[in-house]
């Protein structure tokens, strides 16, 4: 096949198929923005002295702290997850439609390895656009957005830019790798001639087994404190190691969770089966159990967000209960000590990291749900034209998404909870001896005087489990629901559209 | 004793007319081909008769009540309670098992589970596919799909059951033996059926056939005499 020829054949289409290809496009777009603005905060300069100083020219302390700037970076980086998990839904969006237009080319004479290459170059030329309109809105944005405030700082890292290499490589990373998961997700559906996608028939439901996954990923993270004891001064080993076990860890667990996600749908189905009196909760029983992966893969993104959230706010109890014993302890020592309120507030930016991650995971599960509903138009009409209530279906509906939603989010924030607890399970201070002067500074200052007005003040080490953040688990849990209830809500709308009885013409 | 009529029905789906005045009546346990070439306007007379359409100008009644101006939620339930409904194909839950498929009107009616698979299971039976109740669709053969959608449209006894093209997507015996099985149980519970079909084989099922033609009524006749197996005719 000539390549304009497959060019032309992978961007035909119908209206879905054009809004899978847009959908793509952005979500590359927004992966784009996430990935070069990590790799600006990477590009910053050290400035001259040592390995703390600080670059002044920014207004923001995420920015401006050597320290800080490894975990925006990671946050950056975090946000790609949601943003690659829409992009994956927006690649099932109209997949059967897509399917018969590929059985369509079959039928003409394509070979199986043609058709592949169709579906995989319609993945990779909308990300490709994609990530270039997303280039393109980076550097649009960085000009705009270069505007030094009256003391000449800059909030964002607008004076650097990453180096060409590093952009190549997400410019033209990404649609590879967006290319290289259509490819392995052809590669367990054929697309036969007679139009039929097959896969291998499901045996039996899911097993529990990914709560091992979840087991190893806290263990990692709980392993992180007492490798940096054991490893104390041994800075070579600290360097791998110590992120190894951060990173190998989260992924673990967020793995274990959305895999776990697909036990959760099909336990949630065979209790509606048993117990379920209504015949909504059998219709969504039925679909739970039929394909229970759906559930992993419908809130894949939005469970990696609450893990992050729930981490986050495991820390941010950490650090609320280390400022406290801080400030007791200085108190015991006769200084009265300010609130610190440097870590808490770096910790609202990542909670407004985690609602974005939200929100973003909320438009993949809407894409989801939405061409779930679109996909079975047909049946949902019958069912209509035979005399099941609309109502019925939407109830159905509804318990196929909330069914599981409600478990898998306790279960992502609780790991979350889990893995930030397993990193820094309690606040600690003191141990040590501090010689505090009981006069003027004139008297202190003198030698021959401050021994006698000096006293040793000896404070004992204190340590402090830092509460459950329960309230704040219970907001992200209820933004979480929200979000699924929103997104029910659209998915309904879209129902109505679907069961309307011309649908029944169109076979 | 007409119980379902029609009367100058028009419907048209935008500029194009599907139907321009049809009357058309239904007798207790009659059974009616709809027939005539593709975009006649069969389907379309079918659905405003099951009450899935309204039409744009015209009438029909159900047993003296004008249901064209009932409410969806109203039509809705008369299909759920009074009609059955039967299309060429794609009509059984995918995810539920044929029992399952089956008891989903009883179970909407209120019935209880237990109940439901009985006489799911007594369906199935009368269909010759029991055996296959706790199977899913998508693993049986397009024959033994449509046995069950069949029996899942007449488990409720419905006074009338509106079949579209009921066996169009089986090979020809295997759709005699769906249609020889449903004519005789409509014939045995007097449920009216109303059939469209575009095969002159089918239409000879009927005791009447209706010829659509441009969405008008070209002519009635009589079906032709075809006996049926066990002598349920």
């Amino acid at each position: 096949m000539r390549p304009g020829t497959l060019v032309r054949l992978a961007l035909a289409g119908t209206r879905t198929d054009t809004a899978r290809v847009v959908l793509t496009a952005l979500s590359a777009l927004l992966a784009t923005l996430a990935g070069l603005a990590a790799l600006a905060v990477l590009a910053i300069d050290k400035p001259p002295g040592d390995a703390w100083a600080k670059s002044e020219q920014y207004g923001n302390a995420l920015l401006r702290e050597p320290g800080l700037r490894g975990g925006t970076t990671f946050a950056l980086l975090m946000l790609t997850i949601p943003v690659l998990a829409l992009a994956g839904q927006c690649a099932r969006l109209g997949a059967p439609a897509r399917d018969r237009r590929l059985a369509g080319l079959r039928l003409a004479g394509a070979t199986p390895g043609q058709v592949t290459r169709l579906a995989v170059l319609e993945t990779g030329v909308a990300a490709l656009l994609g990530t270039l309109a997303g280039l393109g809105v980076y550097l649009g944005g960085r000009e705009l957005l270069h505007r030094p405030d009256g003391q000449g700082q800059l909030a964002l890292p607008t004076d650097v830019l990453p180096s060409a290499g590093a952009m190549a490589a997400v410019v033209l990373g990404l649609p590879v790798v967006a290319a290289l998961a259509t490819a392995l997700m052809l590669r367990t559906v054929t697309t036969s001639p007679l139009g039929v996608s097959r896969k291998a028939p499901r045996e039996r439901g899911p097993r529990p087994w990914a709560g091992l996954l979840i087991a190893v990923g806290l263990a990692a993270f709980i392993a992180v404190r007492p490798v940096l004891f054991q490893f104390e001064g041994n800075d070579e080993v600290l360097a791998w190691l110590v992120p190894l076990l951060f990173v190998a860890g989260g992924l673990t667990a967020m793995i274990g969770v959305v895999i776990g996600t697909g036990w959760i749908s099909y336990t949630c189905g065979r209790l509606l089966r048993r117990h379920g009196r209504h015949p909504a909760a059998l219709l969504a029983a039925g679909r739970l159990m039929a394909d229970p992966w759906a559930g992993s893969r419908t809130f894949a993104a939005l469970l990696a967000a609450l893990i992050f959230g729930g981490g986050a706010a495991a820390l941010r109890a950490f650090f609320a209960a280390q400022d406290q014993l801080d400030r007791e302890q200085s108190r015991l020592g006769g200084v009265d000590q300010a609130a610190d309120s440097f870590y808490l507030s770096t910790m609202d930016l990542v909670d407004a990291a985690v609602a974005v991650a939200v929100l973003i995971a909320a438009g993949g599960l809407m894409v989801a749900l939405v061409e779930g509903i679109v996909a079975r138009r047909r049946a949902y009409a019958a069912l209509v034209a035979t005399g099941v209530p609309r109502a019925t279906l939407s109830r159905s509906v509804a318990w196929q998404a909330l069914a599981p939603a409600v478990p898998a989010i306790l279960l992502a924030l609780t790991v979350g909870t889990l893995l930030g607890r397993g990193l820094f399970p309690k606040a600690t201070t003191g141990g040590s001896s501090t010689e505090v002067c009981n006069a003027t500074a004139a008297l202190c200052a003198d030698p021959a005087t401050r021994a006698q007005y000096t006293r040793v003040v000896e404070t004992p080490p204190v340590e402090q489990v830092p509460d459950v953040p329960l309230e704040h688990l219970a907001w992200l849990g209820a933004g979480a629901l929200a979000a699924v209830l929103v997104t029910v809500g659209v998915g309904l709308l879209f129902l109505r559209v679907s069961t309307a009885l011309d649908e029944l013409r169109a076979a | 004793m007409t119980q379902l009529q029609a009367r100058g029905v028009v419907r048209a789906y935008g500029p194009t007319p599907a139907l321009r005045g049809v009357t058309l009546d239904v007798a207790e346990g009659e059974i009616v081909a709809v027939t005539g070439p593709s975009g006649c306007g069969k389907s379309t007379l079918l659905h405003c008769l099951a009450g899935i359409l309204r039409p744009d100008v015209g009438e029909v009644t159900w047993r003296g009540h004008r249901i064209d101006t009932w409410s969806e939620a109203a039509r809705s339930r008369l299909r759920r309670t009074e009609f059955g409904v039967l299309f060429q194909f794609g009509q059984l839950v995918a995810e539920l098992t044929a029992a399952e498929n089956v008891a989903l009107p009883l179970l909407l009616a209120g019935t209880g589970r237990r109940e439901a698979r009985t006489a799911a299971l007594t369906w199935l039976e009368r269909f010759g596919v029991a055996d296959l109740a706790d199977v899913r669709p998508g693993e049986m053969s397009g024959g033994q799909q449509q046995r069950c959608a069949t029996a899942r449209a007449l488990v409720t006894e419905p006074r009338v059951l509106f079949a579209d093209e009921p066996t169009g997507a089986l090979d020809t015996l295997t759709g005699e033996q769906v249609l020889t099985q449903l004519v005789r149980l409509a014939r045995e519970q007097h449920t009216a059926v109303v059939l469209v079909t575009h095969e002159p084989r089918i239409a000879a099922y009927a005791d009447r056939e209706i010829v659509l033609r441009d969405g008008l009524v070209d002519h009635t006749g009589l079906g032709l005499d075809v006996p049926l197996a066990g002598g349920a005719r």
